[in-house]
């Protein structure tokens, strides 16, 4: 910091100060986001044990009553009961954008090592590894939800020891829809990061004696995969708002909660701006998760420097 | 040349595209024996050397390890790369692992000892090239001497019974390559089956038992240290080997 | 990997069954829902004048936003290696709430709240939907361009800079002409990512109803619903040979520009 080595000047001084109460509002903000996820959730899931499931945490009467008090919010009094009033619609609608985008990230990448290590890796089993990714990330996600929705009908074959896990069998088409579309991502920037493993790393392995396979499990996937943490950072935030697009495709995630409230009451503007505002704290949080997992397994030596 | 060589080299040659790059090479050693490899750079000094561990194949001759063909295609090679520790110029050390991390992946591994087994194994080799102290220490954290020390260590731990070092010093400022010799120096009198490329004259004088001159993939001149470097039959042997005075 | 697979064997045999069906072979059982039928084929040609010009749409948005994002994203990502104080931190702010929301609800925002006006040129207009589109698209993208001339711009090396200023040109005039060039040349990677991703979201519209390519696709299916596979198959297509092509013609670009024998390290 430029202080300890010379006077700060007011301004600085002043930025400085700025930056820390900015930062102090936005963890307070995100802990009262998750905060009211979480006991909306827990609420729902123990059938209604805080106040009755479907209602908000706190009367939007009460909240708009306070506020009116106040006066310079009183104007948006108003406003802030109706966005209470529909906390509990997009409560729901986040769970699943959550586990939708959780579940799907998660798979993909299970299809994703294996993509990026033979198209690093394979021979003809390269061009397969290819053709894949360059067909999914060729063409619209929105396109893919529609094959897999319209076109190959797919909510009406979902296997019966899974359809219970939703109360929408739609869900996992969408979740099918995002886990083969973002492997084809996250094998793109997984094969980068392969890549960029040294070849000396491969013949010293292979000198000890390990096989090629355990070479590349040894020693290749943990260094690369650690290369791919900021690359892959993005597909985690890109899996978060495109998870968005299930809502064409009838699956009631945020997106879809917020467009039907919107549609009952033409309230188009805020609701919007707060479904935002919501996807925007669901992304900030994972980039700083992210940055947390990259900090814990970092490796002095290792890996891509972070901008910032 | 008796028949129970411990490594015996027999006209190998090896081709890299259209491009030969090993011509007939031969030499052999006895258990124990220290080999050092010189030539100038491209000669296929490298080559050879993996040709022997199966990093490089040779297309033709034949490389007898105690007594087994290296070159069989029914070879398994794993195995025979358990047996031939091999440290590398730029040493290769794993760099998402720790010093013991390094020593251990192999014994661990490779050879199926104990989570615990092999990391004291692991110690005990990083204490016999003096890193006792820098166990849990990545590679970017290591100076290089350091660095090549744990390369030199991780072949150890595996017990091998040949050791193959490829210019294990070129890639280390100057006052760094006397620790990594001692190292070897100390190899050397426990009797340890070692071939060595090097440009490091003296130490090759102090330790080889035979000095094979490579040039342009063939071997120009061989014998022990004293009759090569104080009077090469070969023209080519004493050019290089001036050239080589000069720089150091 | 497997639904890929099945895809592009279903959309192979669905062309072998048209041909098949012309000469008088209708597919049967269960592999007419699947492969599809000639009727659906034909429907499908029937409209690919219709489709057609869904396609030039999608092309169109996707022009205007890419300028759109490069006009306001260059000088962003310009303020965010060289300016200070308050402009830089508006700027960046901004960036972080266009990456952080769904391009979906950008454009509704656009559309509803923004309210955007229909464009009226004498001789064409632009509709409301279009211009939503354009705005919500393009200033997104320049959010993403941003990044990618910031990353570009600061990778150009300090000594660049100085070199210039050590001729007498002033520093605006020395960004401008030394660092600039530079960074343009490396940002066609970038580019050519960005360029793809706002090609194939410009699907996304379809939640604003304006009548790309995709909407398009939608409408007819939902006309003839035996032919959903058939259309979406089709539609796809065409987004991979515009992906495609985007892609090729930007490596030549990239080639053709590229400064040889390395550039300043
Ligand atoms: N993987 C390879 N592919 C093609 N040519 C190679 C390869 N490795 C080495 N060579 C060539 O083989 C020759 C010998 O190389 P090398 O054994 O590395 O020489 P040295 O170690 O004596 O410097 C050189 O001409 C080199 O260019
Ligand atoms: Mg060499």
């Amino acid at each position: 910091m430029a202080s300890a080595t010379r006077p700060a000047t007011v301004r600085e001084r002043v930025a400085e100060s700025d930056r820390s109460v900015g930062r102090l509002l936005l963890v307070a903000a995100g802990a009262l986001f998750w905060g009211w996820l979480a006991v909306s959730w827990v609420n729902r899931w123990l059938g209604g044990v805080l106040v009755p499931v479907g209602q908000p945490l706190v009367p939007p009467a009460a909240v708009e009553a306070t506020l009116a008090g106040i006066p310079v919010l009183a104007a948006y009094a108003a406003d802030a009961g109706f966005v209470v009033e529909m906390t509990p619609d997009l409560a729901r609608g986040t769970w699943l954008t959550v586990v939708i985008t959780g579940v799907s990230l998660a798979l993909g990448f299970v299809i994703a090592v294996p993509l990026a290590v033979t198209r690093v890796y394979g021979r003809f089993s390269a061009w397969v590894s290819l053709a894949y990714t360059e067909l999914l990330r060729g063409t619209p996600l929105l396109a893919q939800l529609f094959v897999l929705y319209y076109g190959l009908n797919l909510a009406s074959y979902v296997p019966d020891a899974v359809s219970g896990v939703f109360a929408r069998e739609v869900v996992w088409v969408a979740i099918l829809g995002f886990t083969l579309n973002g492997a084809a991502y996250q094998a793109e920037y997984i094969r980068g990061a392969l890549e960029s493993v040294e070849e000396g790393q491969i013949t010293a392995g292979r000198a000890i004696g390990l096989s090629k396979l355990e070479t590349i499990y040894h020693v290749v996937l943990p260094q690369g995969l650690r290369y791919a943490i900021p690359s892959w950072t993005n597909e985690f935030v890109y899996l978060i708002k495109y998870s968005s697009l299930a809502g064409f495709i009838t699956v009631p995630e945020l997106y879809y909660r917020a467009d039907q409230i919107a549609a009952e009451t033409f309230r188009y503007t805020l609701i919007f701006l707060v479904t935002g505002v919501m996807y925007l704290a669901l992304v900030l949080t994972a980039s700083k998760l992210m940055v947390r997992v990259e900090e814990r397994v970092a490796i002095p030596g290792l890996g891509a420097e972070r901008e910032e | 040349m008796s028949d129970d060589d411990f490594l015996r080299v027999t006209d190998v040659s090896k081709w890299y595209g259209e491009e030969q790059v090993l011509h007939d090479v031969s030499f052999e050693m006895d258990r124990g024996d220290v080999t050092v490899l010189i030539g100038p750079s491209g000669s296929g000094k490298s080559t050879m050397l993996r040709c022997v561990n199966r990093l490089a194949e040779a297309q033709e001759g034949s490389i007898l390890l105690d007594g087994e063909e290296v070159l069989s295609p029914d070879l398994d090679v794993d195995e025979l790369r358990r047996e031939v520790g091999m440290v590398f110029q730029g040493f290769n050390l794993f760099a998402h692992l720790t010093a013991v991390g390094n020593v251990a992946l192999g014994p661990r591994r490779v050879l199926g000892l104990s989570e615990t087994e092999a990391r004291e194994r692991a110690e005990d080799q990083l204490e016999r090239v003096g890193l006792a102290d820098q166990l849990d220490s990545y590679p970017a954290e290591l100076s290089g001497g350091q660095q090549q020390r744990v390369g030199i260590a991780r072949a150890l731990a595996m017990e091998p019974k040949l050791m193959l070092f490829d210019e294990p010093t070129s890639a280390l400022d100057p006052e760094l390559i006397g620790e990594v010799l001692e190292v070897m120096h100390g190899l050397v009198d426990e009797g340890m089956t070692m071939l060595v490329v090097t440009h490091e004259m003296s130490f090759a004088r102090a330790v080889a038992d035979e000095i094979v001159f490579l040039d342009d993939g063939r071997v120009v001149e061989r014998g022990p240290p004293e009759q090569l470097f104080e009077r090469p039959e070969e023209e080519r042997t004493g050019r290089f080997l001036e050239r080589i005075a000069s720089h150091d | 990997m497997s639904v890929a697979g099945t895809l592009a064997l279903a959309a192979v045999e669905s062309l072998g069954a048209a041909a098949r069906a012309t000469a008088g072979a209708p597919p049967t059982g269960l592999s007419t829902a699947f492969v599809g039928d000639a009727v659906d084929w034909e429907f499908v040609f029937r409209n690919a004048d219709y489709l057609g010009v869904g396609a030039l749409l999608t092309i169109g948005l996707t022009v205007a936003s890419i300028l759109l994002g490069f006009v306001v994203g260059f000088p962003a990502g310009a303020v965010e290696v060289y300016g200070d104080g308050y402009l830089k931190r508006a700027v960046t702010v901004a960036g972080i709430v266009l990456r952080g929301t769904p391009i979906v609800v950008i454009l509704i925002v656009m559309y509803f709240v923004v309210g955007v006006p229909q464009i009226n040129l004498g001789v064409a207009s632009i509709s409301s939907a279009m211009t939503a589109g354009i705005l919500g698209l393009g200033l997104r993208s320049a959010a993403y361009q941003s990044q990618i001339f910031r990353a570009t711009l600061a990778s150009v090396d300090d000594g660049q800079l100085e070199a210039g200023r050590s001729i007498g040109l002033s520093r605006f005039e020395a960004v401008r002409y030394v660092v600039v060039p530079q960074a343009l040349r490396r940002s066609i990677p970038g580019f050519q990512n960005e360029f793809t991703i706002v090609l194939k979201d410009t699907s996304i519209v379809f939640a604003i109803g304006l009548a790309e390519l995709l909407t398009r696709g939608y409408d007819l299916f939902s006309e003839q619903t035996t032919a959903v596979l058939e259309v979406i198959l089709f539609i796809s297509a065409i987004y991979f040979v515009l992906t495609f092509t985007t892609n090729r013609a930007l490596d030549r670009l990239g080639s053709y520009y590229a400064i040889p024998e390395g550039e300043s390290t």
